[in-house]
């Protein structure tokens, strides 16, 4: 009997190759780079990005476009910091897209409230470049985005104009002076800005992304208003490793984060937030 | 119905030698020292006489279909290197029908064309021929009746009567086992009774399978986790439990390196952990909680099958010996 020696060439592990095209730096902790990688994906999806000896880390895709992805990346570890250093020019490996995205064509025809906070932002941005080139397919689209201090705002080029376009509103837990940076917002939580901004829920849908505690009192504002839980996208972070429901690693009492997430309906989510 | 044959037993380590002739053979032997509770491991076995069978094996068979340290690909720089791996054609013997489902479940989640297909597992359940061994009694630890187990998810079945072993055929892949060694078996017909089928004698009894109501229930806490060390001797010896890490070691020159996969135990604290180390099921109870609600409830919610196939390797090897049977069968 023989030993076979078999070639692994396909394998759903293996990562391709993307090179930077564009690189901003945002902010001190965070960057957004653009690749020159065409895969198709929807808003809400993310891509697994290495860096051979480091590691892997899942990112939120920040764009939508057949042509490039775009990636914003806070510096909070080894890959991520170490990505960070990368210039335009220089190769990093990809592989994806994964992940449930917001159902956009059920959308279609209702007033969209998209509210963002910190990072939160990033995967938020795909979703709103979705409706830009389909603007004509849904109603009144509102943005509220919260940031720590000014100096922490996210794309800062597209807020200019996403501001012409739809209704935003970017707050500020608290203005330090004086402040270079300083963009036309207020000063207070996202979470004010939605309670005293929001109203009507008819045919409305509302996508919320940022830390856990944003999302849960954002919900809690726009349940007491009267929206319903089927109205409500919220997104979950939870540790990753394939992306394919095989390392087990992300699941939330029983749902893979990252093959039924990482958008889940509000509904989905609410009695194991913490689990 | 499907095919029978007979193998009498002064003929069955012709039978084994025979095949092995073809195969690497795999089946459980003794022990060198008791480990824990059980006499037998799985080996890769060169003599028909060390065959044991008397006892429940230690480990499950699953780190033959995923390597322990699977090497996903080697680089160099950013350079992907394809990896390789060794195959041989191989049977394993001796599978319980706990060993077997759990196999259907590793299939599941691995040959899962939907959300891709692993290929390092398929290629090694490719050569794998399948034989399980009918248990006619049961273990102390096991409860397979209290679960809702298939029985038709092998190559062959032997079922051990009087003298000689009945074997059912399940596959193609076992159909060609039977051509090999035909020398040494007669075809039958109706040779087994419902009673030669039944599992007795077993060990344990799980009352419920409908844990849902239970999740709020302090003794997940006060008789579970509290003794619980976070070992996750529990996740290793499940035929089921697959959970892994990504990782990369690289070489002195930090250029080159393998990306590698290992088993991830959910016990251990880190196994929820993000960066800015935020650990989402630090509790221990919660962590405990998740292992047992996966194995009753989560995988049936997402599959339609249950997950633990009651082999009771997690209470048999579980060094603060908690009996997660009983503390459910206790619960109101
Ligand atoms: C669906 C999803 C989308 C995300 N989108 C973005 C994004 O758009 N921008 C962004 O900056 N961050 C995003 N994150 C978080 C980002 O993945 C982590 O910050 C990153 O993995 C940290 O890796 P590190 O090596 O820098 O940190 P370290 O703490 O050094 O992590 C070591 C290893 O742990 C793992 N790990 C650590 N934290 C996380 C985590 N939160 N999620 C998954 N794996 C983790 C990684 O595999 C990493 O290799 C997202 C996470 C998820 C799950
Ligand atoms: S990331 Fe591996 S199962 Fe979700």
């Amino acid at each position: 009997m023989t030993t076979k020696q078999q070639l692994i060439s396909e394998s759903p592990y293996k990562p391709v190759l993307a090179k930077i095209t564009e690189y901003v730096r945002e902010t001190h902790d965070s960057f957004t780079i653009k690749l020159d990688w065409k895969i198709h994906h929807q808003p809400g999806q993310f891509v697994f990005c290495s860096l051979p000896g480091i590691g892997e880390a899942p990112i939120s895709i920040c764009s939508h476009s057949d042509e490039y992805i775009e990636l914003n990346i806070r510096e909070v570890g080894n890959v991520t910091k170490k990505l960070g250093q990368l210039k335009v020019g220089d190769e990093l490996l990809v592989r994806g897209p994964y992940g449930r995205a917001y159902p956009m064509r059920d959308f279609e025809g209702n007033n969209i409230i998209i509210i963002g906070g910190g990072c939160g932002v990033a995967p938020l941005k795909g979703s709103i470049e979705f409706i830009e080139q389909y603007r004509n397919k849904f109603r009144d689209v509102s943005l509220f985005f919260g940031f720590r201090t000014p100096d922490d705002t996210l794309f800062r080029k597209r807020m200019d104009v996403w501001k012409e376009k739809f209704n935003m509103h970017v707050s500020f837990d608290k203005v330090a002076e004086p402040s270079k940076a300083c963009y036309d917002g207020s000063q207070g939580f996202v979470t004010q800005k939605v309670n005293e901004l929001v109203g009507d829920n008819t045919n409305t849908v509302v996508f919320i992304c940022g830390p856990p505690i944003m999302i849960e009192k954002t919900s809690e504002i726009l349940l007491n208003k009267g929206f319903k839980e089927e109205q409500i996208f919220v997104s979950a972070e939870r540790l990753m490793y394939c992306g394919m429901g095989k390392c087990g690693r992300c699941m939330i009492h029983g749902r893979y984060t990252c093959l039924d997430g990482a958008v889940f309906r509000y509904d989905e989510l609410k009695d194991y937030k913490d689990d | 119905m499907s095919q029978q044959y007979v193998l009498k037993k002064e003929n069955f380590n012709n039978f084994v030698e025979k095949v092995m002739a073809d195969y690497d053979f795999i089946a459980p032997v003794k022990a060198k020292k008791n480990i824990l509770r059980s006499k037998s491991l799985y080996q890769k076995i060169s003599n028909p006489e060390d065959i044991f069978l008397d006892d429940h094996s230690y480990h499950t068979v699953k780190g033959f279909f995923n390597d322990p340290r699977e090497k996903l690909f080697d680089f160099d720089g950013n350079k992907i290197i394809n990896p390789v791996i060794e195959l041989r054609q191989r049977v394993f013997f001796g599978l319980r029908k706990c060993d077997l489902n759990g196999i259907w479940h590793q299939d599941m989640v691995f040959l899962d064309n939907k959300h891709q297909c692993d290929p390092f597992y398929k290629a090694r359940r490719d050569v794998s021929v399948l034989i399980g061994l009918h248990c006619n009694n049961g273990f102390e630890h096991c409860f397979c009746n209290s679960l809702d187990l298939r029985s038709d998810f092998h190559d062959l079945m032997f079922f051990d009567k009087n003298n000689d072993f009945i074997i059912e055929v399940g596959s193609d892949k076992g159909r060609k086992i039977i051509e090999i060694a035909s020398d040494f078996l007669e075809q039958g017909d109706n040779l087994l009774t419902e009673e030669d089928r039944k599992i007795k004698n077993m060990g344990h009894e799980l009352k419920t399978t409908n844990i849902k109501k239970f999740y709020h229930h302090e003794d997940w806490k006060t008789k579970g986790a509290d003794k619980c060390l976070a070992c996750g001797a529990c996740n290793m010896l499940c035929p089921n439990c697959h959970c892994f890490t990504i990782e990369d070691d690289v070489d002195f020159s930090l250029k080159k390196g393998t990306r590698i996969r290992k088993p991830a135990p959910c016990q251990l604290k880190h196994f929820t952990r993000v960066a800015g180390d935020h650990i989402f099921r630090q509790d221990k109870t919660a962590r405990f909680k998740h292992r047992i609600y996966h194995q009753l409830q989560y995988f049936q919610d997402r599959h339609d099958v249950q997950f633990c196939t009651g082999c009771g390797r997690c209470i048999a090897g579980c060094p603060a010996r908690i009996d997660w049977i009983e503390i459910i069968n206790n619960m109101e």
